[in-house]
């Protein structure tokens, strides 16, 4: 993962380089083709000279052998000397080293050279013009050096507006990056995106609000479906109890027509108890409920073993309790008596006859272990209607209203196999 | 005695009409806002059952029209949701009880029996049923003057009984009552049966006829006048 700042510049940063490089030997090559044509011209125009002005002293025929040799003392660039009468040399232009021309000049500069032949009083003369130019390799690296000097001014000058863009023109996504994290989808707050000049930015901001708009839209509605729904139900499912206690107080009722009424108010009874979760879980997912209360968790705990007293005796389950005092918890005491509850009744439930549970409350943690068989899947067990147990009598909401509560109150529930026991812990 | 229904679901309010008229209570329903409004302002009841959801207003504001004009019916609110800033709401504007749809009529009925009691006897609240005499507000329980000791369970038992006199209470009715609100979680019933024998023992060693009659072999009613 690269922060987009360094995933842009790099590639500049890459092609920047290689254009440099490439220049390099590109700027060699043209200034050596431009240099060489102004030596090759200038030895041209010192051959031009070099007649003329010969021609202008008009030097007897005698002398001139001794002005030629002194002429060429004086003038190292360029060499004057007598051929036969009649015959030329071959013009030509070329490069060569000091040594392979016997210059006075010991250093291994290369040189350029014109030979042609000039006129003196008529008579054809052998002439060379040397002209000395730097030496490539000087050159080469004078120009990379350059070249460096410059990708480094580049490089700074990319990494500072960079920066400097990255905290002017990237500030409106930032802006939105942070909103979006701390965009919550249960606390039913719109968000609202500051206005940019950027038009990149304001379309994903816009975007982003018409997303936002209609998730929260849909979520709401979904939560007012499964709240209605339930409430809907309840009305009905009066109606049908009303229906079965009147059927049950008929004078013509038989034994086994009881137990039928019996068996349907048991349904009854468990639907009215899954309609009544669905709508805790809904208003819990809601946070309809108040949670800056000071409970007296002890308390809590206290009165909902002595209300399940008789039914841990009914099944002869051992409770062995260490309760500490004075343990106290922020948060919502119904839910908190709702949360005890479940647990406890948990336990009931699932211990067989003469079984043990442990209940133990200490500052940071209450737990409920009950003895058990084999441990089971946590990623199951909180589940909305996963069952476990071949009694089908829950409503398969129990502990995801636990695990709920315990996210409404940011007390982290946990499920745990020991010793063969299934002990639930709550870290207050 | 005469008992007004305010409920907008006419099943609902049939049954509860039937339920309590074989108890001799007298009762006259109000589907709507308007209609109740305008019976609770000509007559006077010992009790007032009022949905809060009405199709035509909210129930809460009967309740407040009571208020003002200090009627001293006893109200039982019935509502379809179980939130408790309602209730609160509700028993703090003078309602005396609160009861969740889906409810047993017979819960409905020991309910409306004990605000009955309650409001009436105001001071001397002494409750004579057979060879009884129950005082509601102590909550004590004694034939022919010696007191018969009853734990909470079973004197709540006991009015539950005799709110519901000469009916059928099933295993399960008993056990949600007594349990509350987590009876159908249990998977097993008997500690009713447990509660019943000991408040039967109770009664009958302090002199008491045999009331509690067991039917339809796990079913239960009080037989008495």
């Amino acid at each position: 993962m690269q922060a987009l700042l360094s995933k842009t510049t790099k590639p500049f940063l890459v092609y920047v380089l290689i254009i440099l490089l490439v220049s390099v030997p590109v700027y060699y090559f043209v200034i050596k083709v431009i240099w060489m044509g102004e030596l090759d011209e200038q030895n041209q125009i010192m051959a031009k000279t070099t007649e003329a002005q010969f021609g202008q002293l008009a030097i007897p025929e005698n002398e001139l052998k001794e002005k030629i040799r002194f002429w060429n003392q004086i003038q190292p660039g360029t060499y004057v000397e007598a051929i036969a009468p009649g015959s030329t040399v071959k013009d030509s232009i070329f490069t060569a080293s000091s040594q392979s021309l016997n210059l006075a000049d010991k250093t291994n500069d290369d040189f350029r050279v014109l030979v042609t032949t000039i006129y003196i009083n008529g008579k054809p003369y052998y002439f060379r013009s040397v002209t000395n130019y730097e030496d490539t390799k000087e050159t080469v690296a004078a120009i990379a050096i350059v070249s460096l000097f410059f990708f480094g001014c580049i490089i700074a000058g990319l990494l500072v507006i960079n920066n400097r863009l990255s905290k002017t023109v990237w500030l409106p996504f930032r802006d939105t990056l942070s909103k979006l994290k701390g965009f919550n989808l249960n606390n039913q707050v719109q968000i609202d995106f500051e206005n940019t000049n950027t038009i990149e930015f304001n379309e994903l901001n816009q975007s982003l609000n018409r997303l936002v708009q209609h998730t929260v839209s849909v979520y709401k509605t979904q939560k007012e479906f499964t709240e209605n729904a339930s409430h809907e139900l309840q009305t009905p499912l009066a109606i049908l109890k009303s229906k079965l206690e009147i059927l049950l107080q008929s004078d013509e009722l038989t034994e086994k027509q009881y137990q039928i009424v019996e068996e349907m108010n048991k349904a009854l009874a468990r639907s009215a108890r899954i309609n009544k979760n669905l709508l805790l879980l809904t208003r819990i997912d809601n946070s309809q409920f108040d949670s800056s209360a000071l409970i007296a968790f002890d308390t809590v705990l206290m009165q909902s073993l002595d209300m399940l007293q008789e039914h841990f005796e009914q099944k002869n389950i051992r409770v062995i309790t260490s309760i500490a005092a004075g343990v106290q918890a922020k948060g919502n005491s119904d839910l908190t008596e709702v949360l005890v509850n479940n647990l406890l009744l948990n336990a009931i439930r699932h211990t067989a006859p003469g079984g043990s549970v442990h209940i133990s409350l200490s500052k940071p943690v209450f737990e409920v272990a009950n003895e058990g068989q084999q441990a089971l899947d946590p990623a199951l067990l909180f589940k909305r209607f996963s069952r476990f147990s071949a009694d089908n009598n829950g409503s398969g909401l129990g502990l995801s209203i636990v695990q709920e509560i315990g996210r409404f109150h940011d007390w982290k529930v946990q499920y745990r196999f020991e010793n063969s026991f299934h002990i639930f812990s709550v870290y207050l | 005695m005469k008992v007004l229904i305010i409920e907008d679901e006419e099943e609902l309010a049939k049954s509860i009409a039937e339920y309590l008229s074989a108890e001799n209570y007298l009762c006259e329903l109000a589907t709507g806002f308007t209609e109740a409004m305008n019976k609770i302002h000509l007559y006077q009841y010992d009790c007032i059952l009022l949905d809060i959801t009405l199709p035509d207003g909210n129930g809460l504001q009967v309740l407040e029209a009571l208020k003002k004009e200090n009627k001293t019916d006893g109200v039982i609110i019935i509502s379809a949701k179980n939130s408790l800033d309602d209730k609160i709401n509700g028993l703090q504007m003078g309602a005396d009880d609160y009861l969740t749809k889906p409810f047993h009529l017979s819960e409905l009925a020991a309910r409306i029996y004990s605000i009955i009691r309650r409001k009436q006897f105001n001071n001397a609240n002494i409750v004579k049923q057979d060879e009884l005499e129950i005082d509601m507000l102590a909550k004590t329980v004694s034939v022919q003057n010696q007191p018969v000791l009853l734990t909470k369970k079973e004197f709540d038992l006991l009015i539950f009984f005799i709110g519901n006199k000469n009916r059928v209470l099933s295993k399960s009715i008993l056990a949600e009552h007594l349990s509350g609100d987590f009876a159908d979680m249990l998977d097993n019933h008997d500690f009713v049966y447990a509660h019943i024998k000991n408040l039967k023992k109770k009664l009958n060693d302090a002199g008491c006829g045999q009331h509690l009659k067991t039917v339809y072999g796990t079913g239960y009613k009080w037989a008495g006048n």
